[in-house]
């Protein structure tokens, strides 16, 4: 079985992910780009109990565009943003892709969000997606 | 042109007027940690035309040209809204003054550092997103 390991940039949070993910997305929303200071952010969803979380971390919980909480975790010493939940949904844990720091990471995302509306437009993603909003 | 750079909260912001220096993207696995996305993007200004409001947390780090480099983040959000940098040794900053990130629409073409991250900087996020730009340039400095 494939195990990765996500850590922030100080090293002191760090999810350990079991298997493969459900999927890979991008988001070009405002608020991805400002959380991330990307330009869009990337995110593998797995099973919530394929997730393992070491270390502390700070909870930040905004209202996302369909009204429902998103609970994130950040780390308190350098800020990174390792993963995030929607309880509403109880649909998996999304792990910041760029975390597992490997250019390599498969699959490649399967859906484009907020692609039409919010997306740079000196960027494209050249794999076949489902691009919406 | 006065543009303002918010973390998510909203609670740490930076006011940038005129126009940024450069805009680059970057690909180093640093930054790649840092933001969570697949690189960096980041605007650089003369630290006289950037005011930063509201509190910030500051994470320093060491980058590969031996830079200490120093990013200001919210404490309640996360969100790194800029950063300084400096040689070790030479101060907390040195002349090019601020880098500020995110959202804000930016006019600049990006210009690309670390570029051999990946297998060419136009393949750079997981080889499947691309840059489309044709002037930048790929480096391995900051």
């Amino acid at each position: 079985m494939t195990i990765r390991l996500a850590t922030c940039c100080c090293g002191r949070l760090r999810l350990t992910c079991e298997g493969e993910p459900i999927r890979v997305s991008v988001c070009h929303c405002h608020a991805c780009q400002r959380r991330t200071g990307s330009v869009f952010g990337v995110a593998a969803r797995y099973p919530k109990d394929k997730v393992t979380v070491e270390g502390e971390a700070s909870e930040y919980v905004r209202i996302g565009d369909e009204g429902n909480e998103i609970h994130f975790r950040f780390c308190p010493g350098c800020g990174s943003t390792l993963c995030w939940e929607m309880p509403a949904y109880n649909d998996g844990i999304a792990v910041a892709v760029g975390c597992f720091a490997d250019p390599g990471f498969t699959p490649p995302p399967s859906r484009s969000i907020y692609d039409a509306s919010r997306r740079h437009g000196w960027v494209d993603i050249t794999v076949p997606v489902e691009r919406r909003g | 042109m006065t543009r303002i750079a918010a973390c998510d909260c909203g609670r740490l912001r930076a006011t940038c007027e005129g126009e940024p220096v450069r805009v680059s993207v970057c690909h180093c696995l640093e930054c790649q940690k840092r933001t969570g996305s697949v690189f960096g993007v980041s605007a650089r200004y003369p630290k006289e035309k950037v005011k930063a409001e509201g509190p910030s947390r500051q994470y320093t780090r060491i980058a590969d040209s031996g830079f200490k480099v120093t990013f200001d983040f919210c404490p309640s959000c996360g969100t790194t809204v800029h950063w300084h940098r400096g040689r070790e040794g030479w101060g907390p900053s040195d002349s090019e003054g601020l880098c500020v990130l995110g959202h804000a629409p930016i006019p600049a073409f990006p210009r690309a550092s670390h570029g051999g991250r990946g297998t060419s900087y136009e393949n750079a996020v997981f080889g499947r997103c691309s840059i489309s730009q044709s002037r930048v340039m790929s480096t391995n400095s900051l």
